[in-house]
């Protein structure tokens, strides 16, 4: 079966090299753009299963990205995951109201991120080894 | 205490997403290198990994505790303000 494709839309390298690490050992293969305008024309490009979308962006934010999206028919239905650093409630709540399949705040712990792009993609929940952050001992 | 001025608020807000995105960047690549995605490490490379992620999680918990103390004294702020606006009409 081929792998399924994640379109990592982040304006820091180092997050989507992180990211693009810990997709690959999980057999995802990963798109990336760090700008909005770049996001909507990547996804137009790969057309990617899922997006994992950063909010603060240079040339418009993650929700510019989601407006974009949804006025394309066959990338409305991409489902989209937000990886925020910004603050709290307020914002998942505009996130999921925008059309987000899920809001996650930085750091994020991988075990989560894994789950919430398996049940995003309706895959069987997955069995990465815990990570020490994620048995919270650090 | 001092009340935060919607100034401070804004400042505070960016320096916590930005402390976040590097926080996001040490727990990334420290549980790459625990999980052995970069090659195996041995007992003692995994045990400062360990140290330097058990420190990057409690700069993480001061962070939030700080962060809401700041919320605390916003909405106690908002409330006063609030207040005095209902004392005056």
């Amino acid at each position: 079966m081929d792998s399924r494709k994640i379109l990592i839309v982040d304006d820091n390298a180092d997050i989507r090299l992180g990211m693009h690490l810990r997709l690959k050992a999980n057999q995802y293969e990963t798109f990336f753009a760090a700008d909005a305008l770049s996001g909507v024309a990547e996804a137009r490009k790969h057309r990617p299963d899922l997006i994992i979308l950063d909010l603060g962006l240079p040339g418009g934010d993650g929700f510019t990205v989601m407006e974009s999206l949804k006025q394309i028919p066959f990338l409305a239905v991409i489902p989209i995951i937000v990886v925020s650093a910004r603050d709290g409630l307020g914002t998942q709540k505009r996130a999921c109201d925008a059309g987000a399949k899920a809001f996650l705040q930085k750091p994020v712990n991988d075990d989560e991120l894994l789950a919430v792009i398996r049940q995003a993609l309706g895959e069987p929940a997955g069995t990465k080894k815990p990570t020490l952050y994620d048995q919270g001992s650090v | 205490m001092t009340e935060p001025t919607p100034r401070r608020s804004e400042l505070t807000a960016h320096l916590a997403h930005d402390f976040r995105n590097a926080l996001s960047c040490i727990h990334q690549f420290g549980n790459i290198l625990v999980d052995g995605l970069a090659g195996e490490l041995s007992d003692e490379q995994r045990e400062y990994v360990r140290i330097m992620l058990e420190n990057a999680s409690k700069i993480r918990k001061l962070l939030d505790s700080a962060l809401e103390g700041t919320a605390d004294s916003q909405e106690n702020s908002t409330n006063k303000i609030e207040r005095v606006s209902k004392l005056e009409t």
